[in-house]
């Protein structure tokens, strides 16, 4: 395989060699995604993987924001759209809907998103409160980051989030 | 001793007649001496002497009585005589009257005549008569041939006035009918001018309208050309099209492939964030691939976005090239059209170059017959004027004629005929 473009070259001539610890600046990798306009991140280490929105088998009985069962190398699980979830609004499916798959205490629930941004590394102190005027969803905010170039990242604790959906739907 | 006595005796004869009466009276008593005195009287010359037969002797007396009655037949005969004489002086008196008449007053009416028993006067005024007849017989007929003559001459006169007039206004319309044929000399002329310059300007539009034509027949070549080319056209833009569509698919399995690249970098990064500090580097690969798979959608949504700019464009093309093989059809149709007008103005303007060629020749010849014809009105008018010139002498030569035979009646009136 031929490396023709020139930004992948320059990309794995600037690769380090390996990994080098970062003794300086503590900090958190964040898999970044966007639903609509709302750029919102998540801990990496919750995010097994990423696939496209597949066949769907709807729900019967359970909250809006579930919005059926997929499956995926054959294993199945809940889907759920976060904007509903957070009451803002409802996302919009398309071929390029992007699903990712959150693991936390062996429970795999995915989540749909309008685009994944990609990781991110944020510095521990880059991390801000989130601002009192959040309301019941702050429980699911870890803290807000504003970035210079992609403006105002909500962090979401998708453990919260996930503890919170299953209590509603087995509540429902 | 006669002529001695004669003398003597004739102025006494008076005295003796006159004393006659008183000589009887003298000679009373003597038997023949009043005979003899009677006698003595008589050869005297005085025929009237009778003799007093009373108181005579009855012989004396019948010597006497005869004496008496023979003097008394002389005295007859003497008186016979006279009263000719008298006649014949009368009528030469009036022969001399007449005459003098004739003379004086040109009176030819005035001579009466009778014969007068006279050998020589009358065969005279029988003569003189004839002459006198004859003259009234020429006066009448000179008078009338004179009247005549006048009435003649004023009807001359009349008549060559009025040749004269005429022939003034024949002059004037051969003048004028010469200016006209000058002026249509000049018309013809123009007329002949403008035809050869209609037959030049035919002549043009033929080149012209033959120019035309094959113009036309280049333009309907060239409308046809342009109607296979536009059909070439048609079916290029389908190849393109399909090709288009060909690229599409392509580019619809790059997008599908670059969509998967970009979930299996993605994935990939996780994986390498799962390994630690391990996967760093893996990540930074996987994420460079991303972006790589980013740069392909960007480029693949480029490429639809130009296909279907293109697919626009190839439509446009294509219903341009629609209304082109229309507009080649519609241009064919009126080139044929206009190739039939030109065809029509071709044959027009050929008779229209005819036709002045034509009015050229004629109005040439018109213009060679004017010139003959204000030749001959020239000849015409010299020979009119020559009419008009000698009708103006015989005018005044009538006239002449008139006032000599007024002249003649005058004259000849003088005579009186009648």
């Amino acid at each position: 395989m031929t490396l023709a473009d020139p930004t992948l070259k320059e990309a794995l001539e600037n690769a380090p060699a390996r990994a080098r610890p970062d003794v300086v600046r503590p900090d958190a990798e964040y898999f970044v995604f966007r639903i609509d306009s709302l750029l919102m991140g998540v801990a990496s280490e919750q995010v097994r993987e990423v696939t496209r929105l597949s066949a769907l088998t709807a729900l019967p009985r359970v909250p809006s924001f579930v919005l059926g069962v997929a499956g995926h190398r054959g294993e199945v699980f809940p889907l759920i759209d976060l904007l509903r979830f957070l009451g803002q609004g409802e996302s919009r499916t398309s071929p390029r809907t992007r699903i990712f798959v959150a693991q936390t205490q062996g429970a795999v629930v995915g989540f749909v998103a309008d685009e994944v941004i990609g990781l991110t590394r944020v510095f521990v102190d880059q991390k801000l409160p989130p601002p009192a005027a959040t309301g019941p969803n702050s429980e699911f905010i870890d803290g807000v980051v504003n970035s210079r170039e992609d403006g105002s990242m909500t962090l979401l604790n998708i453990g919260r989030i996930m503890q919170s959906a299953r209590a509603r739907v087995v509540s429902r | 001793m006669a002529t001695e006595e004669t003398p003597q005796k004739t102025p006494k004869q008076k005295k003796p007649a006159a004393a006659k009466a008183s000589k009887p009276a003298i000679t009373p008593g003597a038997p023949l001496t009043k005979v003899m005195k009677a006698l003595e009287y008589i050869s005297a010359g005085d025929y009237t002497a009778r003799v007093d037969v009373r108181g005579l002797e009855p012989d004396a007396a019948a010597v006497a009585e005869l004496l008496n009655r023979a003097m008394d037949r002389v005295s007859a005969e003497q008186r016979v005589a006279a009263a000719r004489r008298d006649e014949m002086r009368h009528m030469l008196e009036a022969a001399q009257g007449a005459l003098s008449a004739l003379v004086t007053r040109g009176d030819l009416t005035t001579f009466q005549w009778s014969p007068v028993d006279d050998a020589v006067i009358d065969p005279l005024l029988d003569g003189f008569s004839r002459v006198i007849e004859t003259l009234r017989v020429f006066v009448r007929e000179i008078n009338e041939a004179a009247l005549r003559l006048s009435s003649s001459a004023n009807e001359v006169l009349a008549a060559s006035t009025q040749h004269e007039s005429s022939s003034t206004e024949q002059a004037a319309a051969i003048h004028e009918t010469t200016a006209t044929m000058e002026e249509l000399k000049h018309a013809s002329a123009q007329i002949a001018e403008n035809a050869g310059a209609v037959a030049r300007v035919a002549e043009e539009t033929l080149n012209s309208a033959r120019s035309g034509r094959g113009a036309i027949g280049e333009f309907i070549q060239a409308m046809q050309q342009i109607r296979a080319d536009g059909l070439a056209v048609s079916e290029s833009i389908t190849k393109l099209l399909r090709r288009v569509e060909r690229i599409g698919t392509v580019v619809e399995v790059i997008d599908e492939i670059a969509d998967r690249s970009d979930l299996l970098a993605l994935n990939a990064a996780l994986e390498g964030s799962r390994a630690g500090e391990a996967g760093k580097g893996f990540s930074i690969v996987a994420a460079e691939m991303r972006r790589l798979a980013e740069n392909v959608l960007d480029s693949t949504k480029e490429i639809k976005n130009l296909i279907t700019e293109i697919r626009e464009a190839t439509a446009a093309a294509a219903s341009a090239a629609d209304a082109s093989r229309q507009a080649t059809e519609q241009g064919e149709r009126l080139g044929s059209v206009a190739a039939g007008a030109v065809e029509g103005i071709l044959a027009g303007v050929q008779e229209t170059s005819d036709a002045a060629r034509v009015i050229n020749l004629a109005t040439q010849q018109q213009r060679t017959a004017t010139e003959q014809v204000v030749a001959s009105m020239g000849e015409i008018e010299d020979v009119t004027r020559q009419t008009t010139s000698a009708s103006k002498q015989a005018t005044s030569a009538a006239a002449e004629l008139t006032q000599l035979a007024s002249r003649l009646s005058e004259l000849i009136r003088r005579f009186k005929a009648d």
